[in-house]
């Protein structure tokens, strides 16, 4: 027997929030099949599941396994509705493009990885390149992705030139106006952020996201 | 592996332990962490953050040993897990070290494994742990801790920059500031009078090439010095991190285990980062054969380590690695609130009354969780040293007293703390001693822990038996 809306979105958030990708994956399907707007489970069942989870990580009520884990089911959730959505024609749901990764020299991962299970539950196409990434893969990758944002993270002062140099190679190429550029990290002010001449600073991760969505907004 | 091709034998298992990728292994460690906290019913008290619970501790050191068995160390340079036999991990703990001859001369310290309530006084590192210093004054807070006649060992601060040029990683001027910053500890020791005092790190240099430019034993590093090879949280290191383990051992260099697991990271909360505390101790003896090992934890949230969750990290730590092996082990408090502060005191004296009582040395403090520069000075570790000394013969529920009520003062504060002043703002840079700014809360402090039955009376200088 065929569920009504409100149950597959109470079963699905459920999912989603517990990090049970299967299950996850499973009511997405049946929702499809059963002719649930693409657009619904993502705004109405997704968002407000991984916005409750990613407040109650930022209040140190659950920690990063659970946050990683409802970030890979609504990754599935994810893919299985840009198909539908892609397959029917329409254009893909995607809030923007974000390329992420740990400017040259700096060897540290997790913070930037919290923030591309947010953006990615946000809805946004995340492209992380990892850790100790040459500015010119930066660009490299911005132009590939056609990317809207490129956000270099710094954890230590002595790669914080690093975050500078990459900016400035995007500014000698001509590109510099093509991108927003972000700045993050535990080295990173707002002072640094402005000096360098980024577009935004933010401090933690749930402001990263916070920053993408104005920027974009603008 | 305890032998001496023990590296070799490391890098072939790097080349062809099980590949996986990285996010796999996080992953696999995360849910493996969960299940051991969930089988062995471990629990998280802030009632009870230093639990006089022995089967606690030694149900966190099995947790660990388990991990380690079943998930193994990640190398990032190959993508592939290093795996131990459960015998191999019992045969390289029992034969770690128990003590290290630390420094040379008349400043030589013996740092012994501690146990639980044990009566030695703590060995004291000091110095501006992982804070950002600036180039001006990085010479002199180096001094006003090696000055300190209860400070035993000194550490190393950030400088960003070479003649007032950003240090870049990676380049020349990583290597002209390293060796810099090295014959600037040196001479601050001289001055200090402790000519011999052991150096642990030297924290600019961020490649291989960086770290071992300070070995220069006319000028700078010496063999009875130190270095950190770190680890990344979690469970994981690499070839360059290991290739600094060779040339340190080839030296005769102390390797200093430096681990950083996340209050609220893979772990999980409290008690799976306890188990991945103990892990990474466990990593520090298999891969680098540390002299020490330094207990590095901090809250994802906030960088610190001296909330209530912290603290009880470092109790259970210091407990199973006391109660299980015969390594010495290091507390390394990051706390929320700046210099000059009475609360940056109060999280300090907690810090300081937990490792003492649990096993571990003293190291402090990296103030305002290491973020607000030239916070760092040598009073406060004064402070700690004095404060581990006061409470030497407590035992583990006294303690535990103490510190829930030191945790009353700043705990509501956690959220927003007070930054307090720089380094410049507290000292006088002429003589080189605290401003009255800076000592009227640490006399305040004092005077309040002392109410509590604190007894401060061994005097600064006062010769200690580590």
């Amino acid at each position: 027997m065929p569920k009504d809306f409100e149950q597959i979105k109470r079963e699905l958030e459920e999912a989603i929030k517990k990090g049970e990708k299967e299950t996850a994956s499973t009511l997405t399907q049946q929702a499809l099949g059963q002719g649930v707007d693409p657009l619904d489970i993502v705004q109405k069942i997704m968002v407000p599941a991984l916005t409750d989870v990613g407040q109650r990580f930022q209040n140190f009520e659950i920690y990063l396994p659970e946050l990683m884990m409802a970030g890979d089911a609504a990754e599935k959730v994810t893919q299985l509705v840009e198909e539908i959505t892609l397959a029917r024609g329409e254009t893909s749901m995607s809030q923007g493009t974000v390329i992420l990764g740990q400017v040259e020299g700096d060897m540290h991962d997790i913070g930037r990885n919290i923030l591309g299970t947010l953006l990615n539950s946000h809805g946004f196409k995340v492209l992380d390149l990892g850790r100790d990434v040459p500015a010119s893969k930066f660009l490299e990758a911005a132009e590939k992705e056609n990317a809207d944002i490129i956000g270099l993270s710094a954890l230590m002062t002595t790669t914080l030139p690093a975050q500078k140099r990459t900016i400035n190679l995007f500014s000698e190429v001509g590109q510099r106006d093509e991108y927003y550029v972000i700045v993050g990290g535990g080295a990173v002010s707002p002072e640094w952020s402005e000096e360098i001449g980024a577009d935004g600073y933010a401090p933690d991760a749930a402001g990263a996201v916070d920053l993408c969505k104005s920027l974009l907004q603008e | 592996m305890v032998s001496s091709n023990w590296l070799p034998t490391l890098v072939k298992r790097s080349e062809r332990g099980p590949f996986m990728k990285e996010s796999e292994f996080d992953l696999m460690l995360a849910k493996r962490v969960k299940a051991l906290v969930e089988l062995h019913g471990i629990a998280y008290d802030p009632d009870f953050i230093v639990p006089a619970d022995d089967e606690l501790a030694d149900k966190i050191y099995q947790s660990a040993v388990d991990l380690i068995e079943e998930v193994g160390v990640y190398i990032q340079s190959t993508e592939r897990r290093i795996l131990f036999y459960k015998e191999e991990i019992s045969e390289a703990v029992e034969n770690a070290p128990s003590e290290v001859r630390l420094g040379e001369g008349k400043d030589t310290v013996i740092e012994r494994h501690r146990s639980i309530g044990d009566l030695a006084p703590c060995c004291v590192h000091s110095g501006p742990t992982g804070t950002p210093i600036s180039e001006e004054y990085h010479g002199v807070i180096l001094q006003s801790c090696a000055q300190e006649p209860l400070v035993d060992c000194l550490g190393h601060g950030s400088v960003a920059t070479y003649h007032g040029q950003p240090i870049i990683s990676g380049s020349p001027l990583e290597i002209l500031a390293a060796q810099r910053d090295a014959v600037q500890a040196r001479e601050a020791i001289r001055r200090a009078g402790r000519p011999g005092m052991h150096i642990e790190d030297m924290a600019v240099p961020l490649t291989a090439a960086g770290k071992l430019s300070t070995f220069l034993p006319q000028i700078g590093l010496r063999p009875c010095d130190g270095l950190l090879v770190s680890q990344i949280p979690e469970l994981k290191t690499n070839y360059d991190q290991l290739s600094r383990v060779a040339y340190l051992h080839s030296v005769g260099m102390h390797v200093v285990d430096l681990m950083t697991p996340l209050i609220g990271g893979l772990g999980g909360g409290a008690e799976g980062t306890a188990i991945v505390t103990v892990a990474s101790h466990l990593l520090g003896i298999l891969c680098y054969q540390a002299s020490y090992h330094f207990v590095g934890h901090m809250s994802l949230q906030w960088s610190h380590n001296t909330g209530p969750m912290g603290l009880w990290i470092q109790a259970v730590t210091g407990q199973a690695l006391a109660r299980n092996t015969p390594i010495v082990s290091v507390n390394d408090l990051y706390t929320r609130a700046g210099l000059g502060t009475s609360q940056v005191l109060w999280e300090i004296a907690a810090g300081a009354m937990v490792g003492t009582v649990c096993g571990l040395h003293q190291h402090g403090t990296g103030a305002t969780g290491g973020k607000m520069k030239d916070h760092a000075s040598g009073l406060e570790a004064r402070f700690q040293a004095e404060v581990a000394d006061a409470v030497l013969g407590k035992d583990r529920e006294e303690v535990n007293r103490f510190v829930l009520h030191c945790l009353e003062q700043y705990e509501g504060k956690l959220g927003e703390p007070d930054v307090g002043k720089p380094f410049p703002a507290l000292y006088d840079l002429n003589t080189l001693e605290p401003e009255p700014e800076w000592l009227d809360p640490y006399h305040e402090v004092k005077d309040e822990l002392n109410s509590m039955g604190l007894d401060f009376s061994r005097r600064a200088g006062e010769p200690k038996s580590i």
